[in-house]
């Protein structure tokens, strides 16, 4: 199977959210039926973000005309996992919950796997893993990859009445966007543009945006954050840290084999540190030390000057 | 302190030898007591938890781990590791309510002044733990120079863990902490296991007395938290000298 992409076109759009229900039919996520259970998020969008149990929502943006035949230009965008080639949420996972579907590119999920520590949702540079509390998992798109395995297309594109989504190989989805970018230009939107070629490697959710990038809510040049890259470095490097510690001790250990000493008793008479062994006094009183650093390190050495040890 | 023989005047000497014989009759040997009941608990529990939370914490840390024992028991370490690490937190912060003097004690001596004796023994300590058998490191004061900053990069790096862990915690029940942040606490929470880790180690190898020239210190902290005579001199000759002579804390046994 050749890369997949989902192409959504905002200029086809009609804002029905039909997507975000069948998102939310196909995959038994719940939403909240209580009479004004949801905040109010000033627009249509609804519910305001994507959370634990919603995967998908419509975004609804208003921003001044900038074509002269319309009062406002209105921006519908579509929030949701833009399934990365260079996936950081995949590359932090440490359960190997989030994985790349090597048959279609689909950034997609295995619950069964999740240890719900979040490392995704610092990782993402879209901000898309959300944490559902009480399954105590994390939640995203997965890109239908159960769909698209039996020849399917993804529920969100399948409902799509106005086609504004559509689905197939990368390439093709990509030549699409590019066809209907010209026909959007020569109709006079300057700004739109096509979102996802590049970004992050390449996306599997290529969007031509009528109204510009930031117009339709999506993250101008989204990069892995550097947040993201220490943390995955912080692995490796604790581990060499740790292991160099450990073998130091061990050399530590090993050259202080058969370590002496003789006791010794300090007698605040006279101020003498006496040795219980030899009866020598090996020091009187309490000064501050006199010898250098190297002649501390050779004046014992076996092969020193002096000769002689602890031993 | 150094082994070689020091020339004494004979007045001085018959002194020493009237000293030694009189410890001979006795049979006994002092002791200096150096911690204090409620400073060897605190320092178990914590320590025990500081262990549990590391090997706990590691589940998460390392992938193949915990893909090795799968979700489910992912899940019941996580949870462990978050009642530990209250255990962790509350217990220090507990045992430091109860004995204000005592902390102020202890971070006095951290950021005590490093005289000549503390820069040397900082400068000897690396070739020190390689050779031990040659080296005669120059007395110190209550708590080394080495051990000041040990202990201190222990305790930063376990307030790190702490406070971070506890934000974490915060962050996933009572209040949903924004993405970016949570990612900035988690990278701060490797950095403090990466100290932990590394610090701790040592701080277990020198503590427990696994270095042979250490041997018995584990008694400090994990028996009756006294000192022999001749260990404290070599150990610590400074503050031996002025504990032998007030007397105050010695213990002859």
């Amino acid at each position: 199977m050749s890369e997949k992409a989902i192409l959504f076109d905002t200029s086809r759009c009609t804002g029905c959210h039909a997507c975000q229900i069948a998102c939310k039919c196909w995959n038994n996520l719940p939403s909240p039926t209580g009479l004004n259970e949801n905040k109010f998020s000033g627009s249509h969008q609804n519910p305001p973000d994507i959370n634990g149990t919603t995967r998908l929502i419509m975004t609804y943006t208003e921003n001044e005309a900038t074509i002269a035949t319309k009062r406002v230009n209105w921006a519908f965008g579509r929030r949701a996992c833009q399934h990365c080639t260079d996936a950081p949420c995949a590359s932090i996972c440490p359960a190997g919950a989030i994985y790349i579907d090597e048959a279609t590119g689909m950034v997609t999920t295995d619950d069964s796997k999740c240890v719900a520590c979040q490392y995704c949702s610092t990782a993402c540079p879209f901000d898309v893993p959300r944490y559902d509390g009480v399954q105590g998992k994390i939640n995203k798109c997965t890109g239908c990859v159960d769909r698209i395995e039996n020849g399917m297309a993804p529920a969100c594109v399948t409902t799509c009445q106005p086609e504004a989504l559509d689905f197939g190989d990368r390439d093709e989805m990509i030549a699409k966007a590019e066809e209907r970018l010209a026909n959007l230009k020569a109709r006079g939107y300057e700004d739109a543009c096509i979102y996802g070629v590049e970004e992050m490697g390449g996306l599997h959710v290529i969007q031509v945006l009528k109204y510009g990038v930031e117009a339709h809510g999506q993250v101008a040049n989204p990069q892995k954050s550097a947040v993201t890259t220490l943390t995955e470095i912080m692995k490796p490097v604790t581990g060499v840290v740790s292991g160099v510690t450990v073998l130091g001790l061990a050399a530590m250990f090993g050259l202080a084999a058969g370590y002496k000493r003789d006791k010794v008793v300090y007698n605040p008479e006279t101020e003498d540190t006496v040795s219980l062994i030899t009866g020598d006094v090996v020091q009187h009183g309490d000064p501050q030390d006199d010898k250098s650093v190297k002649e501390h390190i050779t004046e014992n050495l076996p092969v020193g000057k002096k000769g002689g040890s602890h031993e | 302190m150094s082994s070689e023989k020091i020339q004494v005047s004979p007045e001085q000497r018959a002194k020493d030898d009237a000293f030694l014989e009189d410890r001979k009759q006795k049979g006994t040997e002092r002791y200096i007591v150096r911690h204090s009941k409620q400073a060897r608990i605190t320092h178990g529990v914590t320590i025990i938890a500081c262990i549990l939370l590391c090997i706990s914490g590691l589940f998460v840390f390392v992938p193949p781990l915990a893909q090795a024992v799968g979700a489910d028991a992912v899940f019941v370490v996580r949870m462990a590791h978050r009642v530990i690490g209250v255990v962790f937190v509350a217990v220090p912060l507990v045992s430091a309510i109860l004995a204000p003097k005592g902390v102020a004690h202890i971070f006095k001596n951290l950021f005590a002044k490093w005289d000549s004796d503390d820069k040397k023994w900082m400068l000897l300590f690396f070739p020190y733990l390689f050779m031990a058998k040659w080296i005669h490191m120059p007395d110190q004061s209550e708590v080394k120079s080495g051990q000041r900053f040990a202990d201190g990069m222990l305790w930063f790096s376990g307030a790190l863990m702490g406070v971070t862990g506890v934000i974490m915690l915060l962050g996933s029940t009572v209040f949903d902490l924004d993405g970016g942040v949570y990612g900035v606490v988690l990278l701060l929470h490797d950095i403090g296991f990466l100290l932990i880790a590394v610090f701790g180690l040592a701080h277990i190898f020198l503590g427990a007395g696994i270095f042979q020239p250490y041997r018995g210190t584990h008694k400090l902290m994990f028996g009756d938290g006294m000192v022999s005579e001749s260990d404290a001199l070599y150990h610590w000759g400074h503050w031996a000298r002025k504990e032998i002579a007030s007397g105050e804390h010695v213990v002859e046994k």
